[in-house]
């Protein structure tokens, strides 16, 4: 068992994972709300790619523009509708209506895409690269590089632009950013729609490693919960680099221990991580 | 609030009490009023089923108002006890659920206490997280059945000592799914008017009160999580004998979205309201139902909708009305 290797798919997978992530880590730490459908919007930016390219002929970068414009206004009518809720903080309920919608987004999709397993098309992920006895594909690279840069550009907007702080005013106090002009609707509306192209554009770019069903979604939220619980609440920092070790983890723990049980391996380090550090591991 | 006040102290408690017995006697006759058909038996007998997993789900939601999204994992937990301990080791019924109440207490506990100094959030996201997890324990070992689960659960057994209880059909499971529903009604009434019911309300409606009586939000959040376990759990033991099947599907969301869209439609706090719930939502899929996905999109549908328009469900639109038409 070649340990370069592993180490080389768990950088491939924890990109992938920081990058899904990244929506929800803006969502839940800065606006402070929460989105259970946020596996069923990945199963749909991998579709709304799919369809783009399948069924529309697109070539790839255009599909995963198509995938973006399609969930961000998915993701703005489910905010509008939900605006009630977020306005009063009521996150028990917004959990609630969230789940019950991304159940809603499944049964559609299963309708609209039928019920069979697609792939996406990508030449990307085909062409491999060897070096020496290490390999990878070009998709795994444009993952890479894609996270990394993402990553840069909302830390950089989050904590050097003006608006970053607006957000952030937002969140700690809807009703006294009002006071001061600030129009909190319109920072939800927006946080949220950037949480779904976000996790449209994950999808769009880490999708095609695998086949892709109406079904999926479940185990793409849970590496998420684990990402952004690991990296501390809102951190982006550590989120990306929660999303990187988790990545490590799993590829060595798949080779090494079972490749079926991952997924409850990561639950186990969310477990041990909530009571030695409840507040995640970047919190002083 | 209002809800239990007007319950307990508009009628005089004999009178009370005969309108229970009343309603019990119609309830435990229904099918045969209903035609006695066996999908009369079976689709009553899957009502009483489903309400008791609600009411798991009911006590966190209504009484403490947190959200847990883990429950269909002690769901689960009591389909596979009854599954395995009948079909490897032939105990009966009683046995069973014993070991499911036992076993639903410790994974309830155990995810408990790992919350309990977290954030409300977390709570929900672990939970959640457990039961996927769950799900891909259930699906890949095979000593717990592993992906095709376990086929040919024999009828339930419940020896009363003297004579022996076989439930083998559908027609012999309803006395059995009734008198469970009782005991469920039963206990929830008991805890709302319980030490851990109240503090529990008032956790939930007055943070501050609470505080300052030195109540500790977490701990009661865990102590009402423990309890609710085993309800579920026991719901999930009687549809093992009921379907002679468990399967990785029994962590299906259906069941979450299930046991959550029981519990907003009638509204909160109402003691009848899971079971009304659950009846309105199972008429639909058995009796209405337009195919699968449609069926998804409806529930979850229903959810979301009554959550967003109307937080305090059929009952707060009743209340309404009452108010507009005195």
């Amino acid at each position: 068992m070649n340990i370069a290797q592993q180490i080389v798919n768990g950088l491939v997978l924890g990109s992938g994972y920081a990058c899904i992530a990244l929506g929800w880590t803006i969502l839940l730490g800065v606006a402070r709300l929460v989105n259970f459908a946020h596996g069923q919007l990945y199963m749909l930016g991998a579709f709304a790619t799919w369809y783009a390219m399948v069924k529309l002929g697109l070539p790839y970068p255009l599909a995963i523009l198509a995938a973006i414009v399609a969930l961000a206004v998915l993701g703005a009518l489910m905010q509008s509708a939900m605006m009630g809720l977020v306005m009063t903080q009521n996150l028990t309920s917004l959990m609630i209506v969230t789940l019950g919608l991304g159940y809603v987004l499944q049964g559609g999709s299963a309708l609209i895409f039928g019920g069979n397993p697609q792939t996406l098309p990508g030449t990307l992920s085909r062409a491999k690269v060897d070096l020496g006895s290490l390999w990878f594909t070009w998709q795994d690279v444009l993952v890479l590089v894609a996270t990394l840069l993402l990553y840069a550009a909302v830390w950089l907007f989050t904590q050097k632009t003006r608006f970053g702080s607006v957000i952030r005013a937002v969140a700690e106090d809807p009703k006294l950013a009002e006071l001061f002009g600030i129009n909190a609707r319109v920072v939800y509306l927006l946080v949220f729609v950037f949480e779904c192209s976000a996790v449209a554009l994950g999808a769009a770019l880490v999708a095609p490693r695998s086949p892709i069903l109406t079904s999926m979604g479940f185990n793409e939220v849970i590496m998420t919960f684990v990402v952004v619980v690991l990296g501390g609440i809102g951190s982006i920092g550590g989120a990306l680099i929660a999303g990187l070790g988790l990545g490590l983890f799993i590829a060595f723990f798949g080779a090494f221990v079972a490749q079926a049980y991952t997924t409850a391996a990561a639950f186990g380090v969310l477990l041990a991580l909530l009571v030695v550090r409840p507040a995640g591991l970047s919190a002083k | 609030m209002t809800v239990i006040e007007s319950q307990s102290s508009s009628l005089a408690p004999s009178l009370r009490a005969v309108a229970v017995v009343v309603l019990v006697a119609v309830g435990f006759f229904l099918p045969r009023l209903l035609g006695g058909t066996s999908v009369a038996y079976s689709t009553l007998t899957t009502i009483a089923i489903f309400a008791v997993m609600c009411y798991g789900v009911d006590i966190v939601l209504s009484y403490l108002g947190e959200v847990s999204l883990g429950h269909t994992l002690f769901w689960a937990v009591g389909g596979y006890t009854a599954a395995n301990l009948s079909v490897k080791y032939g105990m009966n019924g009683w046995s069973t659920a014993i070991a499911t109440i036992g076993l639903c207490i410790i994974a309830a506990a155990f995810l408990g206490v790992v919350t309990l100094r977290t954030r409300e959030f977390v709570f929900s996201l672990v939970t959640y997280a457990a039961a996927v997890v769950a799900y891909e324990i259930a699906f890949n070992w095979d000593a717990v059945g592993g992906s095709d689960g376990i086929v040919g659960i024999s009828a339930l057994k419940l020896p009363f000592g003297f004579a022996t209880y076989v439930g083998g059909t559908q027609e012999e499971l309803w006395p059995v799914a009734f008198a469970l529903l009782l005991l469920t009604l039963a206990f929830i009434a008991r805890f709302r008017r319980s030490r851990l019911g109240t503090t529990a309300l008032m956790v939930q409606m007055n943070p501050p009160l609470a505080a300052s009586l030195g109540v500790d939000p977490r701990k009661v959040r865990l102590a009402v999580f423990v309890i609710s376990a085993p309800i579920t759990g026991l719901a999930g033991w009687l549809y093992a004998y009921q379907r002679a099947y468990v399967g990785p599907d029994m962590f299906e969301t259906y069941f979450l979205v299930m046991m959550l869209t029981a519990v907003v439609v009638v509204g909160r706090r109402v003691l009848v309201g899971p079971l009304i719930g659950t009846a309105i939502l199972i008429a639909q899929q058995n009796l209405l139902s337009l195919g699968g996905d449609w069926n998804k999109i409806i529930l979850g549908s229903v959810l979301a909708l009554v959550l967003i328009f109307w937080p305090t469900g059929l009952i707060g639109l009743l209340r309404r009305f009452g108010k507009a038409r005195a």
